[in-house]
């Protein structure tokens, strides 16, 4: 197959061929991806944030959770260049928090994300791969925790199990129950994908010329279930990122940590005077989310074959 | 017909373990938090102990975990959801609040799909352009943002700053629109509306943008324009059709989530439904309203999951075939 499209390379140098053409792949992607303006403005986004958390302890003027302002008279100020995002009634600098909780937020939108995928992969992969009873008590599961109502439960779960976590695993606690909570879709298309590609005509004929089952595994089966995943993972960031700062805005996060949905929730009784306490942790949110929600898109189209013009 | 019979019995049959898997859950979460007697007893440390052994034994706390559960699972399946511990029946509670969430969860939803899928449609027949582009990042946003903190803005604009609306509650007893109860539900129901409709609405524009393009790429498509169709014809009878169904599934799910998934909006506007007492309930540790809500949330849930699998059984006849 591969000698009618490039009739000019010898047969001793298949495979080399093949790596070259398969780099090329992700190669074409990268130049379709960066041709979509809002795509790449997105992975810029994404890339300040991740600056930003890395360097948020060196950045950010006060430490976390720090009510310093308070003994300096800062309390509920209004943007400064002293502080400036303002100060809270109780006397965080704004500034500081969201920051500190770019770490915290990302920490735990990429981190679930992480493990979502992975447990999604394993169910997915064995449920598309085994047949008969396995496959449909996994797929039970994947369908019981897609219908569930998640955020009740994992309000719920984090609320009973912050009171029994010893102090400082808070924010890991939630980024564990968002991602051992949310991995259906992962499993769903990684089972659809292999049930598709396994079929596929070329899958056959590759095993006709007799490949081994790795190289078909690893050759011809995981690149195609990665795009979806990379796709879907990429938007999951985005959704978990949103959950952690409603469930932190709610008050069932972790409060010694700053997160950005903690200061908002630090605003809110003072809202009718210090309108920033609540608008720049959210304004943060905003953009994070839409960062990865543009990146995720812009592979989407980049990587979507039918698309290819 | 007697594919969809089957398929019905299917949907219906499949609820089951959902419910056994939800029900599980909630009971595993719950009974993590430990004795649910002592937590209880946070409020009245003075009961002596026989009223404690007394509790114990009404409340099975005796038995080991899976008789406890089975005990649980009798009385839910009889709605028997037992009494809060603030001391009210809770099934009487949960109607009045259901009510309240579906009178906000409705209307933004059905609004959200008569706004967001002509926008969509129109989004994707002028790909590229200035207003597609426009559209698109208004979706985006909407897309992006968390909903609760948008209700913030709006509280801060509309009741702060204009005072033009109430920033809390489904109705206050001042009436506030021209002192009738109806206007004064309008008032309040405004902004939760908005914002909700516009977050909902995102979904909806992307989705359809998105099946609308690939749909357009199809060759049936190509080949009604050959055919020498009117465009008109082309989008609305033939695309549309196939580029809609998607959608179906989508307005479920979020009708689903809905119903237990707005415990941020509800909070910010103080607005009395399933989810703000969620969020209540769940703060206080107040497990029978807990388990209450979210078994009514859950069986809410799966009938509007298997809803949707019957409209989508009937508008797409390849899918009860599979």
């Amino acid at each position: 197959m591969e000698k009618d499209t490039k009739s000019d390379v010898p047969t001793t140098q298949e495979k080399k061929v093949t790596e070259r053409r398969e780099a090329s792949q992700w190669a074409v992607a990268w130049r379709r991806f960066k041709r979509n303006k809002a795509g790449l403005a997105g992975l810029f986004i994404v890339l300040f944030f991740v600056f930003i958390a890395i360097t948020s302890p060196w950045l950010a003027p006060y430490p976390p959770r720090s009510y310093q302002s308070l003994y300096e008279g800062d309390a509920g100020q209004s943007p400064s260049l002293k502080h400036p995002f303002g100060t809270s009634n109780s006397g965080l600098d704004v500034y500081s928090e969201v920051l500190h909780g770019t770490l915290g937020d990302m920490y735990v939108g990429v981190g679930a994300t992480a493990i979502a995928v992975i447990i999604g992969i394993v169910i997915g992969a064995a449920a598309g791969y085994s047949r008969g009873g396995l496959s449909d008590v996994l797929l039970m599961l994947s369908q019981i925790f897609y219908t569930i109502p998640l955020l009740p439960l994992i309000l719920l779960a984090a609320r009973v199990f912050l009171i029994l976590v010893a102090q400082g695993f808070g924010l890991t606690l939630i980024m564990l129950l968002l991602g051992v909570f949310g991995w259906s879709t992962i499993a769903f298309i990684v089972r659809g994908e292999i049930l598709r590609v396994r079929e596929l005509e070329y899958i056959q004929a590759s095993r006709a010329l007799g490949a081994s089952r790795s190289r078909i595994i690893f050759r011809h089966i995981v690149p195609n279930i990665l795009t979806p995943v990379i796709v879907t993972a990429t938007l999951l960031i985005a959704g978990n990122i949103l959950t952690e700062v409603v469930i932190s805005f709610l008050g069932f996060g972790d409060v010694n940590t700053s997160t950005w949905g903690l200061t908002i929730q630090e605003g809110v009784a003072y809202i009718r005077t210090q309108w920033w306490v609540c608008i720049f942790p959210g304004l943060a949110t905003l953009f994070a989310v839409l960062g990865f929600n543009l990146v995720g898109d812009g592979l989407s189209d980049a990587l979507n074959p039918r698309l290819r013009d | 017909m007697a594919g969809l019979t089957k398929y019905i019995i299917r949907r219906v049959l499949f609820m089951i373990p959902v419910f056994l898997g939800v029900s599980i859950l909630t009971f595993g979460i719950t009974n993590a938090a430990g004795d649910p007697i002592s937590l209880i007893r946070q409020g009245l440390k003075s009961a002596p102990p026989q009223v404690i052994e007394a509790l114990r034994v009404y409340y099975h706390l005796d038995q080991p975990v899976y008789i406890r559960y089975l005990y649980w699972l009798w009385d839910i399946l009889h709605l028997n959801l037992g009494v809060s511990v603030s001391g009210t029946s809770v099934i009487d509670k949960i109607g009045p609040w259901t009510l309240t969430t579906l009178e906000l969860q409705i209307p933004s939803l059905l609004l959200a799909v008569l706004i967001g899928v002509p926008l969509g449609v129109y989004s994707a027949r002028h790909q590229y352009s200035k207003r597609d582009v426009t559209v698109t990042t208004f979706a985006l946003f909407g897309y992006s943002m968390p909903t609760f903190w948008l209700g913030l803005i709006m509280i801060i604009v509309f009741s702060l700053y204009l005072g033009w609306l109430p920033s809390a509650g489904a109705a206050g007893i001042t009436h506030y629109w021209w002192g009738s109860q109806f206007g004064d539900a309008i008032a309040h129901l405004i902004m939760p509306l908005l914002v909700l409709t516009y977050v909902e609405l995102a979904t909806f524009v992307r989705l359809m943008r998105g099946n609308m393009l690939q749909t357009l790429r199809e060759d049936y498509i190509l080949a009604a324009r050959a055919s020498g169709l009117k465009e008109g014809t082309v989008i609305y009878k033939h695309a549309l059709r196939n580029a809609i169904t998607p959608i179906v599934t989508i307005m479920g799910l979020s009708f689903g989530s809905a119903l237990a998934g707005a415990p941020g909006l509800e909070t910010t506007f103080s607005w009395p439904g399933l989810g703000y007492e969620f969020v209540v309930a769940t703060y206080s540790l107040d497990i029978p309203m807990i388990v209450g809500l979210t078994v009514v949330i859950t069986i809410m849930l799966m009938i509007a999951n298997l809803i949707t699998d019957l409209v989508y059984g009937l508008i797409d006849p390849r899918v009860r075939l599979s």
